[in-house]
């Protein structure tokens, strides 16, 4: 929608447009179909809000009040989730607050923890040793038909 | 349509409009009733109730239609209002606040008796939903009420597809005939800010209504 007709919308809608702001959106809605399509099913839309004001007037009963303080009595006795561990909704944020630090603490120190192990052989180091003639020398040869024989027995 | 919205930014909505001042619904007599309410006295409450059952009654039967129902959902609602009271922060009137808590438990009324109706169906065989059909002759008369009945749901289905504040907008707005001035001094906030809320509402009930034309079997009325 443009905002020669947005500035005004609620205006026009209710029909409380100044003459000549009347006019200038009307001759903007002649030129633009977009805009005009918009407007006409925010008026059609409007139009069918009036379908929801009451027909006639609705009167409470002699005992409403009686009623209505009965069922806050009942919802006042059920047990809610908090009410079942006994905790209060300020205590239980507090709960919440203290468990999500510890599990932050608790995770920093793993973190650390797992960087405080001694590093392995680098990539190089490795590499190294297995263009080394030890790596494919007989012993080391002999050492893994060994190893696969157990694992066949 | 809709198009060019999503391209455009919303302009600032108002050089024409003057901001007034807040009403500081604390220190009005109503506000000392709220107070009062909320340090737990019993008969401030029940001024509060006496005071606005009326309208709260009003709303229901204007959105549901089942005068049987209308008590139980006016109960809902003023059993909501006592047990959060404390959390009113008189930002906004009193009737303001009532009423959104009003339209939200008419809206959760409505979805739960749709959820009820559809197991009910889903237990009938169809002759037996044919038979609940046409189990009585339609009058002109009856095809007038037929008609706004259709037109009600046509709307309530709109209104479920935005969200709760700018349904409480746009009932406000249309349904109770609140101006813009009004709204803004009812609700607390910026009439601009009311202008632009007010202006996505009524996009998504556009979008809505294009989306619910287009599905056999719920053109309104």
């Amino acid at each position: 929608m443009h905002a020669v007709v947005m500035e005004s919308l609620e205006e026009y809608l209710a029909g409380t447009l100044k003459p000549a702001a009347q006019r200038e959106i009307e001759t903007h809605l002649n030129a633009c179909d977009a805009c005009r399509d918009e407007i006409r099913t925010m008026q059609d839309v409007s139009q069918l809000f009036l379908s929801l004001r009451p027909e006639e007037p609705a009167t409470p009963s002699p005992g409403f009040y009686l009623k209505l303080m009965e069922q806050v009595g009942q919802r006042q006795a059920a047990p809610s989730v908090g009410n079942i561990f006994g905790l209060g909704f300020a205590f239980g944020r507090k709960l919440i607050f203290a468990s999500l630090l510890t599990l932050a603490v608790l995770g920093s120190y793993l973190v650390l923890r797992e960087s405080g192990y001694a590093p392995g052989p680098s990539p190089e180091a490795v590499m190294a040793q297995q263009e080394s003639p030890a790596f494919d020398s007989a012993p080391a040869q002999d050492n893994m038909l060994v190893t696969l024989t157990a694992y066949e027995h | 349509m809709g198009t060019l919205a999503g391209t455009l930014t919303l302009p600032t909505f108002g050089s024409q409009v003057a901001s007034k001042t807040r009403v500081d619904y604390q220190n009005t007599p109503e506000g000392a009733l709220v107070r009062r309410a909320q340090a737990g006295e019993e008969a401030a409450f029940r001024e509060i109730v006496e005071r606005y059952q009326s309208k709260v009654f009003s709303i229901i039967h204007g959105i549901v239609r089942q005068r049987n129902d209308v008590e139980d959902i006016a109960q809902q609602v003023f059993a909501k209002v006592y047990l959060s009271l404390k959390s009113f922060d008189f930002r906004s009137s009193l009737i303001t606040w009532i009423y959104k808590i009003t339209v939200n438990e008419c809206f959760d009324y409505l979805r739960k008796r749709k959820v009820r109706k559809l197991v009910y169906e889903s237990d009938l065989s169809e002759d037996e939903v044919r038979r609940v059909e046409n189990s009585e002759p339609a009058t002109d008369r009856q095809i007038a009420a037929d008609s706004s009945l259709a037109q009600r749901d046509y709307v309530l289905k709109l209104l479920t597809r935005v969200s709760e504040e700018e349904r409480m907008l746009l009932m406000l707005k249309e349904v109770e005939g609140f101006s813009v001035e009004e709204l803004a001094e009812r609700t607390g906030m910026n009439e601009n800010t009311i202008k632009v809320k007010l202006f996505r509402a009524r996009q998504k009930l556009v979008k809505a209504a294009q989306r619910l034309d287009r599905t056999p079997g719920l053109v309104p009325g």
